[in-house]
């Protein structure tokens, strides 16, 4: 009895000794707004995915779909008809109770296009949704969707309070084991442990301060300096490689849904012919981009899917490096030495990584006599030329949103891949009851990507964070965009 | 006097109606929106129309300029899109930081520049040295200074903080974090100022004046602070005047590398997110002070050159 009552105060010790303290965390960029659900900024779900804001269920670390405030559902992927059973006595930041008609205002707007939701798409198979309860909430599908409840633990699906929606933007309110305290414009934005979280003993964090620092050296010297604790992702390969020689620091690397991609405007020439398109996936050598730009962090991908999500399919040696194969393609449609090709390279300045591939990329086109004309826009810029007018030839960025292989079946995305074949197999993907079969369709659409040389994927960018050796529970890997800090402690 | 300053009124006046204006339309030319920069990259159609609906940017340009003239005329600068917040809390918040480290900046460059600069005209032995000295502070880059002083003072040898600002609740810690800032501020702007002093007191050291009291038994020492140092002040205090406006927003580099929400990085979000509003409160403000600047500068002239009269 003895052994045991001293056993269980050691326990209470150390978990004392757990709890408490503030969390200074950077981050490289300030979001518009902090409502996923009225801006896609990755920024958003950084900081208040599952720590502030959830939904019905949720991502784990591993990518793994599990309960947040539904306690347990019914439904598969053949069903037209999903039940799903509320956590009870849960609260929001405001002290109003959750309850199925949350539930239904929020899904109610989402499935409007003209609400200004993110992603209505997620939702439009949604027939009604409604509350049979005030702890049970059904919702009738149109047609069976395959992605239905992966579409439910995204960060668009999160739920605040019913009828509050504008206030959301700059004044989150969700379920979350920390609620949101103060956005300092330019500066960050301070958390703090909600002590109503339904979860006993989360969080063990007091206050989190996601600080906003854009420039990689002040970031490192913040951390060297002991100003922040954790410089939250987009630590550079070279930062890494120093911080982790430094037994103060500790670098966590694991995977994230980006896919690095170089796209080409398949509707416009040279692109539009698919042998130029391929002799840009033999001329690219990935293996060299990951070693020589990434110091070896990073895996070279072959179509637009990364390595952590379900279904996927080792495509990287699909279009081996064969530079004299590249040429013979360019051969083939026209173009040597007397007529090279000639194209403009479009870059994003605001994303370095993505710059410096590019510039190292237009390198190894030169090796085939490729002439690839760099050309380097800010970002707004960016977004209303290339990204929704395709007024360009290629350019280079990150696609950080999981499960996004959906985008080929939108023609005027701006790749403007247009393949009947490919949405007849997204279609059969999202409507089909049988799960093995929908991965088989998943690693088919993949392949018919890479047979199509839409775009050259480069690689799965790496997640690499950098904190104090005393910060422990950070996640391992981004299986969607989250700083998840429900179980981060500071350990003394 | 009064009609100097009613004159000077008018013509500042002019002057930000005219940058307001110009600003409004390059802003017209500018590829890009606020709307996709708010919503992201997978935003729908029908999120863009709502988003666009709800800022007013369906409308004509012609009743945005309206619009907008009208508010000014209320005293209202409109509301930031990026922000969402009022763009003139916006600037306040900022504007009270950058005046701080620009004033520090200025003043530290000038506590530098003027005494070094009367050592070379003092000793020319000394002078290819010093002016040695301040070209190499000239050409190490803000952002290279920056980062040395950050391992320097705050990670080595933490004395002071690395990054950011915590505001002016305490002033004693807000000038701790603006003490890094400024000096690297300071030893990047004291060349130019090193520069125009010198050749300044050489000029004036050439008057016959200064013949004349060196001639009567004024000691050296006493010829440069009393006779030649005030006449050759003048473009000095034309220069800081520029350099106050200019670092306003042209010290981005060193709000980047230590952190500080100043008003460049304000402006630098501003144009990356098509914030108009808030953009061109910016470009008023800006104008304004820089007007104010010209204005300080023109009586300052008065006080140190009894021949400046204003008519």
């Amino acid at each position: 009895m003895r052994k045991w009552l001293a056993l269980v105060l050691l326990l209470g010790l150390a978990l004392a000794q757990t709890r408490g303290g503030e969390l200074r965390v950077a981050i490289l960029a300030e979001p518009p707004v902090l409502d996923p659900t009225a801006s896609t900024s990755q920024e958003i779900p950084r900081m208040l995915y599952d720590n502030v804001l959830q939904g019905l269920v949720k991502f784990n670390e591993k990518g793994e779909i599990v309960p947040a405030l539904a306690e347990r559902w019914q439904g598969s992927p053949t069903s037209l008809t999903w039940t799903f059973y509320l956590r009870k006595g849960v609260r929001f930041h405001n002290g109003s109770p959750f309850t199925a008609e949350d539930v239904v205002f929020k899904f109610t707007r989402a499935r409007d296009p003209k609400s200004g939701h993110t992603h209505p798409e997620y939702y439009q198979d949604i027939q009604s949704v409604e509350a049979k309860d005030p702890y049970t909430v059904v919702f009738r599908l149109r047609q069976p969707n395959q992605d239905f409840l992966f579409n439910l633990a995204r960060p668009d699906s999160v739920i605040g309070p019913k009828g509050r929606v504008e206030e959301q933007r700059t004044n989150p309110i969700g379920t979350g084991p920390f609620r949101f305290v103060a956005w300092e414009r330019g500066v960050g934005v301070r958390l703090e442990r909600f002590d109503g979280y339904y979860e006993p003993g989360l969080p063990y964090l007091d206050r989190v301060f996601f600080r906003f620092l854009p420039d990689p050296n002040a970031q490192l010297a913040a951390l060297r300096a002991g100003d922040i604790h954790v410089i939250g992702l987009g630590v550079s390969p070279e930062n890494a490689l120093v911080l982790q020689r430094d037994p103060a620091f500790k670098v966590v690397t694991g995977f994230t849904t980006t896919e690095i991609t170089v796209g080409m405007n398949n509707s416009r020439p040279p692109f539009n012919d698919l042998r130029v398109r391929r002799a840009m996936q033999h001329a690219v050598d990935k293996k060299a981009l990951v070693e020589g730009v990434m110091l070896g962090y990073g895996t070279p991908i072959g179509s637009h899917r990364s390595p952590g999500e379900r279904c996927y399919e080792d495509l990287s040696g699909f279009y081996p490096y064969d530079p004299a194969r590249a040429r013979a393609l360019l051969q083939e449609a026209g173009y040597g030495p007397n007529n090279p090709l000639r194209f403009t390279f479009t870059l994003a300045a605001p994303y370095p990584y993505e710059r410096r591939l590019g510039e190292a990329i237009a390198a190894q086109l030169g090796q085939i006599g490729v002439q690839a004309r760099l050309e380097v826009v800010e970002w707004a810029t960016w977004l209303s030329r290339v990204f929704r007018g395709a007024d360009y030839q290629m350019t280079i960025i990150g696609h950080s949103e999981p499960h996004d292989i959906g985008i080929y079946a939108n023609p005027s995305y701006y790749f403007r891949y247009d393949s009947p074949r490919f949405r007849e197999l997204y279609t059969q993907y999202l409507r089909t009851p049988d799960p093995n079969r929908a991965c088989e369709l998943m690693k088919e659409m993949q392949r018919l990507l890479a047979q199509d040389a839409v775009n050259v994927w480069v690689m799965n960018a790496p997640y690499i964070a950098a904190m104090r050796r005393e910060v422990m529970g950070w996640w391992q890997n981004q299986p969607t965009p989250s700083l998840n800090v429900t179980r981060v402690y500071l350990a003394r | 006097m009064r009609g100097f300053l009613l004159r000077r009124l008018l013509l500042a006046l002019a002057t930000l109606w005219l940058a307001a204006t110009l600003v409004f339309a390059s802003l017209l030319l500018l590829p890009g929106d606020p709307v996709q920069a708010i919503l992201g990259l997978e935003a729908s159609p029908e999120a863009r129309a709502a988003l666009e609906r709800s800022l007013g940017l369906d409308k004509p340009p012609l009743a945005r300029y309206l619009d907008w003239l009208g508010g000014l005329a209320r005293m209202d600068l409109g509301e930031s899109i990026r922000y969402g917040k009022p763009v003139a809390e916006l600037l306040e918040e900022r504007l009270s930081l950058s005046l701080a480290l620009v004033f520090l900046g200025l003043l530290g460059a000038l506590a530098l520049a003027l005494p070094l600069a009367l050592l070379a005209v003092r000793f020319p032995p000394l002078d290819l040295a010093l002016s040695g000295l301040v070209t190499v502070l000239q050409s190490l880059p803000t952002f290279f200074l920056g980062v040395v002083f950050l391992y320097l003072f705050a990670v080595h040898l933490p004395l002071l903080p690395a990054s950011g600002f915590p505001g002016w609740a305490s002033p004693r810690e807000a000038l701790r974090h603006l003490l890094l800032p400024a000096l690297t501020l300071a030893l990047s702007r004291a060349a130019i100022l090193f520069r125009m002093a010198r050749a300044s007191l050489l000029e004036v050291l050439s008057q016959d004046y200064i013949r004349t009291a060196r001639a009567k038994g004024v000691p050296e020492p006493s010829v440069l602070l009393k006779h030649a140092l005030k006449p050759a002040s003048l473009p000095l205090v034309t220069l800081l005047g520029l350099e106050g406006g200019f670092l306003l927003t042209g010290a981005v580099v060193v709000e980047a590398v230590f952190a500080l929400p100043g008003l460049g990085s304000l402006a630098l979000t501003a144009l990356e997110a098509r914030d108009y509003p808030l953009l061109q409160g910016l470009v008023l403000t800006m104008a304004a002070l820089i007007v104010l600047f010209n204005v300080l500068v023109d009586l300052l002239y008065g006080l140190l050159d009894p021949r400046v009269e204003y008519a």
